[in-house]
C-alpha cells in the first residue's frame, strides 16, 4: 500500500540496538539461503519417500540376481573329499570274486589319494520298473547327497579297473589347465556323423561333466566325471526323468544320456569329451581305443559272468603289482 | 489505483498527457520500433496529422479534448490501452531508433524481453508474496509429478533401479494368438487385442516397466502336434535375451485385464515375497501331487517341502486354479535355473509319450516336470490365484453356479488381474473383457470423473429426464 503521507513515527524511538548475533554471520540473506536449501532438501526427501512408497520396490527389496555362473551349489565343491568314486556292483551280472576285486581296486585307489568310494547295488533305489542299469544315476545323486562338499564324482562301472595309481583324478585330469588340453572341441557327440557337436569355444571353467565316447555305440556312461554343484543335480535328475526311464531306449540310460545331451543346450554346453585313454580305455577287441600302459583305467564293456573273471585276470594282477609298487 | 503517483508512467503505456492526440485513449505507438519513445512518436504523428490532414481519416476527431474525458467512453474506449498493449508488435521502421532518447524509455515495457518483464514483476513484489508464490509453484509441480502417471519424470524415476526399480520387470504378452489362421479374426477379436494391449501398455508405462508384445501367430515350426503351444518357452527365452537388465518377467495371456493399475508389482508381490507365496504345494493341491520328495538319495533341500525357504531361490512364480497349474499369468526370474527349465520344458521323448494325454501342452508338461524333478520343485513357488490371476465366474464354475473364494474375481477385494481363461471355448471373450474393462474404470475413477458421473450426470438426469454421458 502506498500512502500520500508516511505514517507517523512514534515519539519515543526505541534505543538503537544491534540484534544479538546468535550465530556469527547469520544474516538475513544467509537465513534465506538456509531456508531455501532446507526447502529444496525437504522436497527431494519428500519426492523420494513418496515415490518409494508408491512404487515401493526399491533395489533392496528385489534382491540382485545371482552371479551369472554359480559354479557350485551351497556347500558344494570345497573338495572334502576331492573325489567320490561311485560303482554299482551287480551280483546278477558278475561273480562275487570279481566284484570283490573291483571293490578292492576302488578302495585302494581312494585311500591312496584321500578319496572316498560309494558302492551301490541295483536294489538300493526305487527305479519304478526301469532296467537295473539305471541304478547308476540315483547312486551318483546319492553320492552328492552324502558328500555335499566333494569336488567331483567319478562314476566307474564294475566292468573296469583303475590301473595307474600314480595318476590323481582331480589334479592330473580335472585341473583346468590340464583339462583344457585334454578336451576335444567341435566333435560330433555321437560319432561318426552326428549333427550335434561339442561346443567349439567351450571354456574349461564351464565344464561340468567329462566323458568319453567309444568307437562302437557313441557315448559311454561307463566312466565319467561330474563336478559337484547345482548343475550336477539338475543333470542327474533330468537324466533320471520318469519319461526317459519308461521310454524304450534301446540302451536305456546310455541312450537317454545321448538324447538329453543332443536335445538340450544347457546340458551340451557343459560337457567335455576326452580321449578314451584319459578315463576309459578298452581292452583288446572291445572296439574302442585300446588300453596301453600308463592309462588310468581299463574297461571290459562286453564281459559278464564267469568269463569276466578269467578275461580280466591279467589286469587284476597288473594293478595289484602297480598299487604295491606305488 | 492510487492517485498519489499520478505522474508516474503506467507500465506499458505512454504519458497520459492531456491535450495531445489521444485517439480512443490509446497512448502506445502502433508501429514503433522497440527503441522509439512513445512521446516522440505521438508528437510526430500529431504534427503529421496537422500538416497532411489526410492521415488516419477520422481518427483525430476528439484531439482537442483532455484525456480524462475518455473515461466516459464505451468498453473499447476504456480498455483500448490494455487490449492494444497485449497485441503483438511488429518493428517495421528501424529508423525511428533515436539515440538521444534511448535513456528515456527505460520504464517502457514494450522493449522488455520476457525474463526482463518477469524480473520487473518480481521486483515490484513483496518478499512474502514471493515465498507464497514459490510454495504454490512447488505444490503445483508436485501435483503434476504425482498425479499424472506417464509423465516422463515419473516414468524415469520409477524405472531407475535406484528409486523405483521398474526396469527390473518386463511384461510379456502373447498377442495375435492363432494369427487368424485357426479362426477368422473378426471385429471382436481385434477389439479384444486392442483393449487388452492398451491396458498393459498403460500399466507398463505407469510403473516404468518394459512391455514385450510377442506375435503368437501360428508358425510352421510349432504346427506339429508335439509342438503346439510351445512358442511360450521360446518367447520367454527371447525376452530374457532382449532385456538383459530385467530380473522378473511376467507372462500374460491376451485374455487378461489388469483391473487395478495402481498396484505396482513391487508393492503387490515382490517387496515381500515370503509373505505372499506358498512353496509347500500341500497348502492347495488340486493335482494331489505328493510333496515333498521322500527318496532317500536326495539331499535335505530337495526333500524339504519349501526348498531352502529363502525368497531369493524362487525362480518361477505361478498360481493354481481349480484344475492345477495355470500359465495365463505367471512370473519367471532371470537365472540359470530358468534357462534350464525353458530348455528341458519341451522334449520330444516326453511328447511322443504324452501328447495325447496333455491337452494343455506346456501347462501339463510343467506339471509333469514339477512332479518328477526335484530341481524344479525347490525353485518353484505359488501365489494364491487371486493375487495375479482371478477368474471370471464362467471359469472353474461349480455346478450350482456359486462363486468360489479361491478362484473368482471379487470387486470388493479389488483383485489385481483377471484372466478370462477358456473364454474362447463357448463363452464370449469380448463381453467378458469389456465388462471387466468398464468395471476397472468404474473402480478407479478419479475424483473429477466421480463428480461428473455421480453428481452432474445424475442431476442432469433428474432435470432433463434422460441419461447423459459426460
Amino acid at each position: 500500500m502506498h500512502f500520500a503521507l508516511p505514517p507517523r513515527k512514534t515519539s519515543q524511538p526505541p534505543p538503537y540496538l544491534r540484534p544479538a548475533a546468535r550465530l556469527p554471520g547469520f544474516r538475513r540473506t544467509r537465513a534465506k539461503l538456509v531456508a531455501l536449501t532446507g526447502l529444496f532438501l525437504f522436497t527431494i526427501l519428500y519426492l523420494i519417500a513418496h515415490l518409494r512408497s508408491s512404487s515401493s520396490s526399491s533395489s533392496h527389496a528385489v534382491p540382485a540376481p545371482p552371479p551369472a555362473r554359480t559354479r557350485n551349489g551351497p556347500g558344494g565343491g570345497r573338495g572334502d573329499p576331492p573325489v567320490v568314486i561311485v560303482t554299482v556292483l551287480d551280483e546278477t551280472k558278475y561273480t562275487k570274486e570279481y566284484l570283490e576285486a573291483v571293490r578292492e581296486n576302488r578302495v585302494q585307489y581312494a585311500e591312496k589319494h584321500g578319496y572316498t568310494t560309494l558302492f551301490a547295488t541295483p536294489g538300493d533305489y526305487d527305479l519304478n520298473n526301469a532296467p537295473a542299469s539305471w541304478t547308476l544315476v540315483p547312486a551318483i545323486r546319492d553320492a552328492l547327497t552324502r558328500y555335499p562338499n566333494c569336488a567331483y564324482v567319478w562314476h566307474l562301472d564294475a566292468a573296469g579297473f583303475i590301473m595307474n595309481p600314480r595318476l590323481k583324478l582331480d589334479e592330473d585330469i580335472m585341473r583346468p589347465a590340464q583339462l583344457d588340453k585334454l578336451m576335444r572341441r567341435d566333435v560330433p557327440v555321437v560319432p561318426p556323423e552326428g549333427v550335434i557337436k561339442t561346443l567349439a569355444h567351450l571354456r574349461v571353467e564351464d565344464v561340468e561333466l567329462v566323458l568319453t565316447q567309444d568307437g562302437r555305440e557313441g557315448l559311454s556312461a561307463g566312466s565319467f566325471v561330474l563336478r559337484n554343484g547345482e548343475w550336477a543335480k539338475f543333470f542327474l535328475e533330468t537324466w533320471f526323468g520318469p519319461l526317459y526311464r519308461s521310454y524304450n531306449f534301446q540302451k536305456a540310460e546310455v541312450h537317454a544320456l545321448e538324447h538329453i545331451i543332443q536335445w538340450h543346450s544347457t546340458i551340451l554346453s557343459r560337457i567335455a569329451l576326452v580321449d578314451q585313454h584319459v578315463l576309459n580305455a578298452y581292452n583288446k577287441g572291445a572296439g574302442g581305443q585300446e588300453y596301453k600302459d600308463g592309462d588310468l583305467v581299463v574297461r571290459f564293456p562286453d564281459c559278464s559272468g564267469k568269463a569276466c573273471e578269467t578275461e580280466t585276470q591279467a589286469f587284476v594282477q597288473a594293478w595289484r603289482r602297480a598299487f604295491d609298487a606305488a | 489505483m492510487s492517485l498519489s503517483r499520478s505522474t508516474s508512467p503506467i507500465p506499458g503505456g505512454g504519458w497520459a498527457t492531456p491535450g495531445l492526440d489521444i485517439t480512443g485513449g490509446r497512448s502506445s505507438p502502433t508501429r514503433a520500433l522497440s527503441g522509439t519513445p512513445a512521446m516522440w512518436q505521438q508528437s510526430s504523428r500529431l504534427g503529421r496529422n496537422h500538416g497532411g490532414g489526410g492521415y488516419g481519416g477520422g481518427s483525430n476527431h476528439n484531439n482537442r479534448y483532455p484525456s480524462f474525458s475518455t473515461r466516459t467512453q464505451g468498453f473499447f474506449g476504456r480498455h483500448m490501452r490494455r487490449l492494444s498493449n497485449s497485441l503483438p508488435r511488429f518493428n517495421s521502421s528501424p529508423y525511428y531508433a533515436d539515440k538521444e532518447k534511448l535513456g528515456r524509455e527505460r520504464w517502457s515495457a514494450q522493449n522488455a524481453t520476457l525474463p526482463g518483464r518477469i524480473r520487473s514483476i518480481l521486483g515490484r513484489m513483496g518478499r512474502k508474496m514471493k515465498t507464497r508464490l514459490l510454495f504454490l509453484l512447488i505444490l503445483l509441480s508436485l501435483l503434476v509429478f504425482f498425479n499424472s502417471p506417464g509423465t516422463a519424470f515419473v516414468y524415469w524415476w520409477r524405472r531407475s533401479s535406484w528409486f523405483g526399480g521398474g526396469e527390473k520387470f518386463v511384461i510379456v504378452i502373447g498377442a495375435n494368438v492363432g494369427g487368424g489362421v485357426m479362426d477368422w479374426k473378426g471385429g471382436k477379436e481385434w477389439a479384444i487385442e486392442r483393449h487388452s494391449l492398451r491396458n498393459k501398455k498403460q500399466y507398463a508405462r505407469r510403473w516404468g516397466y518394459d512391455l514385450e508384445i510377442v506375435d503368437m501367430k501360428t508358425k510352421k515350426r510349432y504346427a506339429h502336434e508335439w509342438r503346439e503351444g510351445w512358442e511360450k518357452a521360446d518367447f520367454m527365452r527371447q525376452a530374457l535375451k532382449k532385456y538383459p537388465e530385467a530380473e522378473w518377467f511376467w507372462w500374460l495371456d491376451l485374455t487378461t485385464y489388469i483391473m487395478e493399475p495402481s498396484y505396482s508389482l513391487q508393492r503387490h508381490i515382490f517387496s515381500d515375497l515370503t509373505k505372499h507365496v506358498y512353496r509347500d504345494i500341500n497348502e492347495f493341491n488340486p493335482l494331489n501331487i505328493s510333496h515333498p520328495f521322500t527318496d532317500p538319495y536326495l539331499d535335505a533341500e530337495s526333500r524339504s517341502p519349501v526348498g531352502d525357504g529363502r525368497p531369493e531361490s524362487i525362480n518361477l512364480l505361478l498360481s493354481q486354479d481349480c484344475s492345477g497349474f495355470n500359465l495365463g499369468s505367471f512370473f519367471f526370474r532371470r537365472s540359470e535355473w530358468t534357462d534350464r527349465l525353458l530348455d528341458i520344458w519341451w522334449d520330444p521323448v516326453a511328447y511322443e509319450q504324452r501328447h495325447m494325454e496333455w491337452p494343455h501342452k506346456e501347462q501339463d508338461a510343467l506339471e509333469e516336470l514339477y512332479t518328477s524333478h526335484p530341481w524344479i520343485r525347490k525353485h518353484t513357488a505359488f501365489l494364491p490365484q487371486r493375487m495375479i490371476n482371478s477368474f471370471p465366474e464362467g471359469a472353474c464354475a461349480k455346478e450350482d453356479g456359486a462363486r468360489d473364494e479361491r478362484f473368482h474375481y471379487d470387486k470388493k477385494d479389488r483383485d489385481f488381474v483377471v484372466n478370462m481363461a477358456g473364454c474362447e471355448f463357448g463363452r464370449d471373450c469380448w463381453a467378458e473383457l469389456s465388462g471387466f474393462k468398464d468395471l476397472s474404470y468404474y473402480l478407479n475413477r478419479s475424483w473429477w470423473e466421480r463428480f461428473k458421473e455421480d453428481v452432474v450426470a445424475v442431476a442432469w438426469k433428474k432435470v432433463a429426464g434422460r441419461k447423459v454421458k459426460l
